[in-house]
């Protein structure tokens, strides 16, 4: 880490064009964090040999909503002429990262047994992992 | 008897846990293919032909444990066990010679690049079926 990263990305009335990636890097950090305590749930869950609930699937949904604004965010940022390195391979993550709560957590509600549990679990340590793929892609790694 | 009669179906229990990384591999394997056969399909035909098979294979395997129909049954069996010798084929050259396929495919090093999941998952498959299949005729015989 370097010491030049001393604004605050939120706060900055203006954005430079530096800071927008900050936003970005904050936002991928909260959606990991809230994979890991959807995966963390989930695992309680498991342990408990409980069914996905309701709320659950609303944590997901919570997930998803910030997925939509790293989209949008990425947009912004593509249209200003700093977006990925490869574009088609990081939207191309990015599709696939979207959709993968959703389609879990349908398949998952299905199931009433704690295989639903592991169900969602595993789909939030992907979203996770995808995320930080998408962090080397959009860095050019 | 409800509890056994669930057990039969290839997407149920543990089997919804199956699906569920069979799908995510399904995905993998279908964004990786498409993207090398978009960008850079001239470079090495052989390896990314080898990894647009293997994302389709992967795509009826889901689909036919999920649905778990005696039919789609067989098909699993023959897309399950085609990844099972692809796994261990390709990674088994792929050892011997790393450039024989040109590039690296899903199945090379035995789907290293995967955290192996590629190399267990179709045995896991396989194992599911079996286990699946018995509890079926051992009901029938019953």
């Amino acid at each position: 880490m370097e010491a030049q990263v001393t604004h605050d990305p939120i706060a900055a009335p203006q954005v430079p064009p530096g800071s927008l990636r900050d936003v970005i890097l904050a936002l991928l950090l909260l959606v990991v964090a809230l994979c890991v305590v959807l995966a963390g749930w989930a695992g309680w869950f498991v342990a408990r040999n409980r069914a996905v609930i309701l709320n659950q699937l609303w944590g997901g949904a919570v997930v998803e909503f910030f997925l939509l604004v790293q989209g949008v965010v990425a947009i912004v940022q593509g249209a200003g002429g700093g977006g990925a390195a490869d574009p088609l391979l990081f939207w191309g993550y990015y599709a696939t990262t979207l959709v993968i709560l959703p389609l879990a957590a349908a398949w998952a509600f299905a199931e009433r047994t704690k295989w639903s549990s592991v169900v969602l679990l595993a789909a939030s340590v992907t979203v996770a992992f995808l995320e930080w793929r998408m962090w080397q892609i959009w860095m050019g790694a | 008897m409800p509890e056994r009669a669930a057990e039969r179906r290839t997407g149920r229990g543990f089997g919804r846990v199956l699906v569920t990384v069979y799908g995510i591999l399904a995905f993998a394997a279908l964004g990786r293919s498409s993207y090398e056969l978009v960008v850079k399909f001239g470079e090495a035909p052989v390896a990314y032909t080898l990894s647009t098979l293997a994302a389709a294979v992967y795509v009826v395997a889901t689909f036919a444990l999920a649905i778990g129909t005696p039919a789609w049954r067989v098909t699993a069996w023959i897309t399950v066990g085609l990844e099972a010798v692809g796994v261990v084929t390709v990674g088994a050259l792929s050892l011997a010679d790393a450039g024989v396929f040109g590039e690296s495919t899903v199945w090379s090093g035995f789907g290293q690049g995967y955290g192996y999941v590629p190399l267990v998952l179709p045995f896991v498959g396989l194992w599911w079926l079996w286990r699946t299949s018995r509890s079926a005729s051992e009901e029938r015989t019953a």
